[in-house]
């Protein structure tokens, strides 16, 4: 990951959704998963677009599924995490702990 | 909901994304829906599905101007709109001093225009299937916009410039999309 390049919220969230649902991790999954978890009710728009720029950085990578009578006879398209995107998620995560670190007792107080 | 309203949501979902992303957006949000419908009112999940769709546009146009698909698209339209005047111009003051019919002069006005939309719309669709359609639209609005500006004139005669525009422009982007398959 370059250097300065860190994720953004959005792009945490659904990165560490694909990551909890591993096989089964496709765009109606991922945004039931974020909305269930966070309480946040999210657009699979939102998903997709973000996937797509996650997918350009190469964090990520899809593959299409078989098409299914229940979708309308339309296929998945199942997400997974490439390394690339462990690191991009590790290094902001990491950055995040380091600038909250020695910080609880003040948001205590706020 | 209808299956008229729900085809018309996935047209518009299908116009913002490349295709295969766009029918397994479809396919999820159809999933869902079902899966709602099991345990929640018609009237809840439809309001629920329009929610999506109303909430996903917004965020779906704006990656897709990102993605730089209608940017491209745009440019192309016009660019293809200016030519199409161009060539109906050119082609116009070439044949017009050869008749001093009135009738012929109306013919050329017909042929002139009716071709150079075909050619543009050839042209517009080899390089985004998208920008042909907008270029259709334009060429509609531009036959729109000239009947509302200018007076007199035989009705049939400027509503043949009107149907005329758009369906040369798209005969012109079908002939284009005939050559690529001939060529694969």
């Amino acid at each position: 990951m370059p250097r300065g390049d860190f994720l953004g919220s959005l792009e945490q969230i659904v990165m560490l959704a694909v990551m909890r649902l591993g096989a089964d991790a496709y765009g109606m999954t991922v945004r039931r998963e974020i909305e269930e978890r966070t309480g946040r009710e999210i657009s699979i728009g939102a998903v997709y677009a973000t996937l797509e720029r996650l997918e350009a950085k190469g964090y990520v990578s899809s593959f299409t599924g078989e098409p299914t009578a229940e979708r309308g006879g339309r296929a998945k398209r199942h997400f997974e995490i490439e390394a690339a995107g462990h690191e991009a998620l590790n290094a902001s995560q990491n950055a995040l702990k380091n600038m909250s670190e020695g910080l609880s007792r003040r948001w205590k107080r706020a | 909901m209808s299956l008229s309203t729900l085809a018309a949501s996935q047209w518009i979902l299908a116009r913002l994304m490349p295709p295969a992303q766009a029918e397994a957006l479809i396919g999820d949000l159809l999933e869902e829906r079902r899966l709602r419908l099991q345990a929640g009112s018609h009237v809840s999940v439809a309001g629920w599905y329009w929610r999506q769709l109303a909430s996903s546009v917004p965020v779906l146009l704006w990656a897709s101007m990102r993605r730089g698909a209608w940017l491209v698209s745009v440019v192309t339209a016009v660019a293809s709109f200016i030519a199409a005047v161009g060539i109906m111009l050119v082609l116009q003051s070439a044949l017009w001093p050869m008749t001093t019919s009135s009738f012929a002069h109306d013919v050329i006005m017909v042929l002139s225009f009716a071709a150079a939309a075909a050619t543009c719309g050839c042209v517009a669709a080899s390089i985004r299937l998208g920008a042909a359609r907008l270029l259709a639209f334009l060429m509609f609005a531009a036959v729109c916009a000239e009947i509302a500006t200018t007076q007199g004139g035989a009705l049939w005669y400027k509503g043949l410039f009107l149907v005329l525009g758009p369906l040369a422009t798209i005969a012109g982007a079908a002939l284009s999309g005939r050559r690529r398959r001939v060529r694969l």
